[in-house]
């Protein structure tokens, strides 16, 4: 397959309160993004377990987006503060084995950020579009 | 080099204590340099009791290992005290596992012991090999005297002892009830280059690495037991529903429940490098492990298991922590 005609598959972990709701705005407000994202909606950001994120990687995920809360707007106050520790350690860790970092990503949208939302989804899928698909971790066996 | 006899007085004098229940420390093993952890629960045991070079396992890891069972009806539960005798790195095992609230200070003693840096098995065994017995070990500033079949061996130091001993910075245990020996000074700071040089390799490059590090792991877990701060009751690998790492052994797997170890372990770790040791596919553990010590180093100034009162580093935050990733 030509790089040109590979078509990411991006799974976004968007929080119920923040990002998912921005989504959603997205949406009714007919913003136009890549349909290449998945979205999984977690409760908070601070839900999104680094497992989460590998074993997305493994099972057909060439990207993955955390979506939470701006710092200070969390539902639950500092879930997205933990979140953003776990996160900033993790991607060093992919980085330092050989996996892309852009791969993971991560962002504060706020329910009013429809646009944002839209702008966001383009640029993951672009890079992680530059990138390739994933081959380093990927699940191989069926079972 | 500490006082064996002084360390058997104090040991004896702690196991004849009533709130007591045992007191873990090392004793001579069945053959070659080996060296095997004691279980001292009477006063009789207390002369089996050694400390020397050789003393590599890091005993913080048995407090957490013993298994309680549920209690019976009108049962109390046993709430004497366990001995441990410790190295520095084991007792910032000790410290961290306190942080997080998996022992309590009170439970514990804690004989102290300097360390100059242990023996690596796998380089002795290399210069002695198929050896059976060893007479004595000792050691001065720069070198051990190892006595064996009549014969006397001086090596420097250099080229026995661990990687990681070489640029310990914590050669005195950081927590201790009572302290036994002279005190080291050190000055030695964390050599990160090879992590460093790693670093600036490109993507490919560390991933063929790494993959043809993880394409030997056997999944035996036995970095997982043998490490002080992996006690979750039920480890994420045992769970079956979700079942997040499959039982099949191939590069994918294998690359997630190594990820997993390091992360779980990230701001944990406190570089004991029990794991690497008990790799039987000799994957180069610590070199994961202290990336990400260094990464929370440079990241949130923080340093694993020095204070007890301390939190652990992923259950606080602050407001301004690094955040140029987020879009």
């Amino acid at each position: 397959m030509l790089k040109n005609d590979f078509e990411p598959n991006i799974v976004a972990f968007l929080c119920n309160w923040c990002s998912y709701a921005g989504a959603d705005l997205a949406g009714t407000s007919r913003i136009e993004y890549p349909p290449n994202v998945k979205i999984i909606r977690v409760m908070c950001s601070g839900r999104v377990n680094p497992m989460f994120v590998v074993n997305a990687l493994q099972q057909g995920a060439d990207g993955v987006l955390i979506g939470g809360c701006h710092p200070g707007d969390c539902h639950y106050v500092q879930g997205n503060y933990f979140a953003r520790r776990r996160i900033a350690v993790l991607k060093k860790l992919l980085e330092y084995l050989g996996i892309d970092e852009r791969r993971v990503r991560m962002t504060w949208v706020s329910a009013a950020e429809g646009k944002k939302f839209a702008d966001v989804i383009k640029e993951v899928t672009e890079d992680v579009r530059k990138l390739g698909p994933m081959q380093q971790i990927r699940r191989t066996n069926t079972w | 080099m500490v006082d064996q006899k002084k360390l058997r007085d104090e040991a004896k004098k702690i196991i004849t204590r009533e709130d007591v229940k045992y007191l873990v420390g090392w004793e001579k093993g069945t053959y070659g340099f080996q060296m095997t952890p004691l279980f001292v629960t009477s006063s009789d045991d207390v002369e089996r009791l050694v400390f020397n070079p050789l003393c590599i396992h890091n005993l913080a890891v048995f407090p957490m290992l013993e298994e309680k069972l549920p209690l019976r009806k009108g049962a109390h539960e046993d709430t004497r005290k366990i001995g441990v005798v410790v190295k520095g790195c084991d007792s910032r095992a000790i410290v961290q596992i306190i942080q997080e609230k998996g022992l309590e200070k009170e439970n514990l003693i804690l004989i102290g012991v300097p360390c100059n840096g242990v023996i690596d098995p796998k380089k002795i065994n290399k210069r002695f090999f198929h050896q059976t017995k060893t007479d004595d070990i000792e050691e001065d500033d720069k070198n051990f005297i190892i006595k064996t079949d009549g014969k006397t061996h001086k090596i420097p130091k250099d080229e026995l002892i661990m990687d990681k001993c070489k640029t310990c910075e914590f050669p005195n245990p950081v927590i201790y009830d009572i302290f036994v020996g002279e005190k080291i000074k050190t000055s030695s700071k964390p050599d990160y280059k090879e992590i460093n040089s790693f670093e600036k390799k490109k993507l490919d490059e560390k991933w063929s690495y790494w993959e043809s590090q993880f394409e030997k792991c056997i999944r035996c877990y036995a970095c997982r037991d043998v490490c002080p701060l992996c006690y979750c009751k039920e480890c994420m690998v045992d769970q079956l529903n979700p079942q997040w790492v499959r039982r099949s052994v191939n590069v994918s797997e294998n690359a997630a429940w190594n990820i997993m170890r390091a992360f779980h372990l990230a701001g944990r770790c406190i570089g004991c490098g029990e794991c690497e040791r008990v790799c039987p596919a000799g994957i180069p553990l610590t070199k994961l492990n202290k990336k990400l010590e260094k990464d929370v180093l440079e990241l949130f100034e923080y340093k694993p298991g020095i204070k007890a009162e301390d939190k652990p580093l992923l259950s606080i935050f602050k407001p301004d922590d690094p955040e140029e990733f987020i879009l």
